[in-house]
Parts: structure tokens; C-alpha cells; sequence
């Protein structure tokens, strides 16, 4: 059995809190690394965890069970469900993807990342999705 | 008696000289600091500075307390704790403004792994019962030997080893001593699981949760003492010493397990560090306790509301000993 997956939290990241957790446990999902019936910790050990305020993680809870990969039962904690992955986008998802990715590629040289170093993670991450 | 006492103010000034080794090498004066830097000229030279203060009132004091004559060793003997605080806080203040400037303020990022396995108590929690089956047998002890304890008989004892105050046998002043030390380890049983509960997970709160159980053991033991010593009469000097068989182990754990941590640090802000980084408030922050800057162990995030009902307690508890004994 695997160690258990991990979550990461950059304080000092301009990115919201919320939104580095949501995008976070979105990876983890999306790679199965949380599989379906998996149970996640209570908001209130993660929260502790990370150090942010428990309204933090409920929130990237709920947006993740909006999303329809968590099921939230009030008592029973976050369960994992299975989610399938939509076939076909209802929209043009290329050119989102694309401007999304510019941006995000373009906030990282603005903080300072080597281009070289870019190049390397999108690489990885494209080995990763062939992969998946 | 005179011995006795310079043991303890020697092992506290002692204490108060290993401050600055008693936080990760991260910290110092509770200032964010690179982990070399204690071993630079200028974290070199804040040190030695601190401890040439805390020596330069320790001497005089221990000098005090062997060569005064009886009648002032009580105001000295009572006046030292206090003196070798104020001159350690002082020093601390003084080097934590010295050392502001080289201040690093990083935030390192954070993980925390997405397990739901219950966050059990170590194994050794059953330990805390101990205590309570100590004051127990002490209790049973004495009704067992009721008529044997005197009509009057001393509980507490000057710095000159003579009685200054008296019980009578009645069932306060017998049980008394028994029943603030009930009150006093339940306290640090809520003490344990609250920072065992409201604490990050790491090997610090495990050693902090085996140190309450020491210090309840600790009171549980010295309390019975004081209440079975009409029936046994124990030296003067043996009951003042006796807390130091469990308080130098746990100082001694907690310096180790601070000083040399197998964790990351503690995700607290700086600019949440109050009052030259002695008191931490962040009302973000979940944690009712953390990691401390200053001394060993942990401390309250005091924006927690059960910080303030843990210290509420506390003081109502020490205040309870004007009723109960």
C-alpha cells in the first residue's frame, strides 16, 4: 500500500489559499490518487494542517463537490465518489486551456522562473496526461 | 536547607542560560533567523551577552543564599525566582530588538497529508491515571491512620527549614493537599489532551504530552508527600528537592525535542508573534497551541477561545487553595 497523498500549501504564493487547495485535490482526483470511496480529512484537522482558517478548506470543499467528486455529508466528513469524465466538451476548450496556460506560464516568468525550467515541468506534465 | 535551595535556584539560572539553545536553529530570541546564524559573530556575541546577564545575577544570588544570615535568607530565597526572571526577560527583550534587523521572514509552504486516520493519543497516555491512584492510596492511607495523625502538625516550611504554617486535624486540613492536587492533575490531563488535540501533528506534541504526564506525576507525588508527612515525617530538604527528579528529565526532553526538531517548523506568521514573539495571536490560525519562539514546548495561539478557558481554569484552580487548604 502507498504512502497516502499529500497536500501543499504556498503561504507566500499569490495564488488564494482556496484556490491552491482546490487545485490541489482537483490533481489528486483527476489522477486517482484519491479514488473513489475514499474519505478526507475532517475541515478541521486539514485546516489545522495547513494553517489556514477552516472556512478556507470548507470552502475548496464545496467547490470541489460542486464539481461532483465529493460527496459532503454533514457528520460524515468528504467521500470521494466516482466521477466520470466527460467524453466531449460542451465548448471549445482548447482556447481556454491555451489562454489559461499562457497566463499561468506568463505569471511564473514574471515571479522569476527560468524558461528552461517551464519547458521542463510542461514536458513532465504532458508525460504525466499521456500516461493517464 | 540552605543547600537545598542553591540547588534549585542553580539548576533554575541553569535553565534560563539555555534559552537560547532551547528553540530550533531557525529561531533565536524568537526572531526568524537563517539556521546558521547562532553560530555567526553577531548570533555568537547576542548570546553571550544574554548569558553574562543571567551569570552576573546568579552569582550574587547563590553567594546570598550561602553566606546571608537566617533572617534575610527567607526575602532573598523568596526574591530570587523572581530576580533571575526579570534579568532573563530583560536580556531576552534586549537581544530580540539586537537581533530584529537580521530578521528573515520566509513563509515556507505547507503539507498535510490526506489521511483520515484518527488522530489517536500515544501509547503511553494510560500513564496519566498514575497520579490519580497515588492520591488515592495517600487518602486511603490516612483514613486508614487517622488516629495517629497529631492534632496540629506543619504543611509548609521557610527558607530556614522551619514550620511557618500549621493544619489540624480535621478532614480540610487532612485531605486539603489531596484534594488541590486532584485539581491540579485533572487540570493537566485537560492541559494534555488539548495540546495533544489543538496541535499540529508532530514529534514535539508527543513530547510535550509525555511532560505533562511527568509534571502530573510530579504534584500527584509532592502533594501525597506533604499530606502523609504528619504520619512519616520526611525531611525538609527532601520534599523541596523532590519536584526536581521529574523537572529536570522534562526540561531536559524538551530542550532536546525543541532544539533538534524532525519536523518542519510551525506555520505561524511572523507578524502573528506578539510582544517581542513571546505571545502568539492569529485568528486564522486553528491550532490552539504552537510551537513556541521563546523556551521550549509549545505555547497558546491566544485568538483561540480555549486558550483563555484553559488559563481561566488554571487560575481558578490555583486560587481554589485558599478554600481548600
Amino acid at each position: 500500500m502507498g504512502a497516502a497523498p499529500t497536500i501543499r500549501f504556498d503561504p507566500a504564493s499569490p495564488v488564494p489559499a482556496v484556490r491552491q487547495i482546490t487545485d490541489s485535490l482537483r490533481v489528486q482526483l483527476v489522477n486517482r490518487q484519491l479514488a473513489p470511496g475514499t474519505s478526507l480529512p475532517s475541515v478541521r484537522r486539514l485546516a489545522m494542517e495547513l494553517g489556514v482558517h477552516f472556512n478556507t478548506v470548507a470552502e475548496a470543499y464545496r467547490q470541489i463537490a460542486a464539481e461532483g467528486w465529493l460527496d459532503l455529508q454533514h457528520g460524515r466528513g468528504a467521500l470521494v465518489i466516482a466521477r466520470a469524465l466527460p467524453k466531449t466538451h460542451p465548448h471549445d476548450w482548447v482556447e481556454e486551456f491555451r489562454d489559461r496556460l499562457h497566463g499561468l506560464i506568463a505569471q511564473v516568468r514574471a515571479e522569476g522562473a527560468a524558461p528552461a525550467e517551464i519547458a521542463a515541468e510542461l514536458r513532465d506534465a504532458a508525460k504525466v496526461v499521456l500516461r493517464s | 536547607m540552605k543547600l537545598a535551595l542553591v540547588c534549585i535556584y542553580t539548576f533554575l539560572g541553569a535553565l534560563m542560560f539555555a534559552v537560547p539553545n532551547m528553540t530550533r536553529p531557525g529561531i533565536l530570541f524568537a526572531v526568524p533567523v537563517p539556521a546558521d546564524f547562532r553560530e555567526g559573530p553577531i548570533g555568537r556575541r547576542s548570546i553571550t551577552i544574554f548569558r553574562g546577564l543571567i551569570l552576573a545575577a546568579l552569582l550574587p544570588l547563590v553567594c546570598a543564599l550561602l553566606f546571608a544570615p537566617d533572617r534575610v535568607l527567607g526575602p532573598v530565597s523568596v526574591a530570587a525566582p523572581f530576580l533571575l526572571m526579570l534579568v532573563t526577560g530583560i536580556g531576552f527583550f534586549w537581544q530580540h530588538h539586537t537581533l530584529e534587523p537580521y530578521a528573515v521572514h520566509t513563509q515556507l509552504p505547507r503539507e498535510a497529508v490526506l489521511s483520515t486516520a484518527p488522530d489517536r493519543l500515544p501509547w503511553f497516555a494510560w500513564l496519566a491515571a498514575g497520579p490519580f491512584a497515588i492520591l488515592t492510596a495517600s487518602a486511603l492511607f490516612l483514613q486508614a491512620n487517622w488516629e495517629r495523625i497529631p492534632e496540629r502538625f506543619p504543611v509548609h516550611w521557610g527558607a530556614n527549614g522551619q514550620p511557618n504554617r500549621w493544619s489540624e486535624r480535621n478532614v480540610q486540613g487532612v485531605y486539603g493537599p489531596l484534594v488541590f492536587a486532584l485539581e491540579l492533575c485533572l487540570w493537566f490531563v485537560a492541559a494534555g489532551l488539548a495540546s495533544w488535540f489543538g496541535a499540529r501533528r508532530s514529534h514535539l506534541r508527543s513530547a510535550l504530552f509525555g511532560c505533562l504526564i511527568a509534571i502530573e506525576y510530579m504534584l500527584g507525588l509532592l502533594f501525597s508527600i506533604i499530606a502523609i508527612n504528619p504520619l512519616v515525617s520526611f525531611p525538609v530538604w527532601a520534599i523541596a528537592l523532590s519536584p526536581m527528579l521529574f523537572v529536570v528529565p522534562v526540561v531536559i526532553v524538551m530542550i532536546r525535542a525543541a532544539a533538534q526538531p524532525s519536523d518542519p517548523p510551525e506555520p505561524t506568521p511572523d507578524e502573528c508573534w506578539k510582544g517581542g514573539g513571546v505571545i502568539y495571536y492569529n485568528p486564522n490560525d486553528p491550532a490552539l497551541m504552537v510551537e513556541k519562539r521563546f523556551g521550549a514546548g509549545y505555547t497558546f495561539n491566544f485568538a483561540n477561545r480555549w486558550s483563555w478557558a484553559l488559563l481561566g481554569s488554571l487560575v481558578l484552580v490555583v486560587l481554589s487553595i485558599f478554600l481548600i487548604v
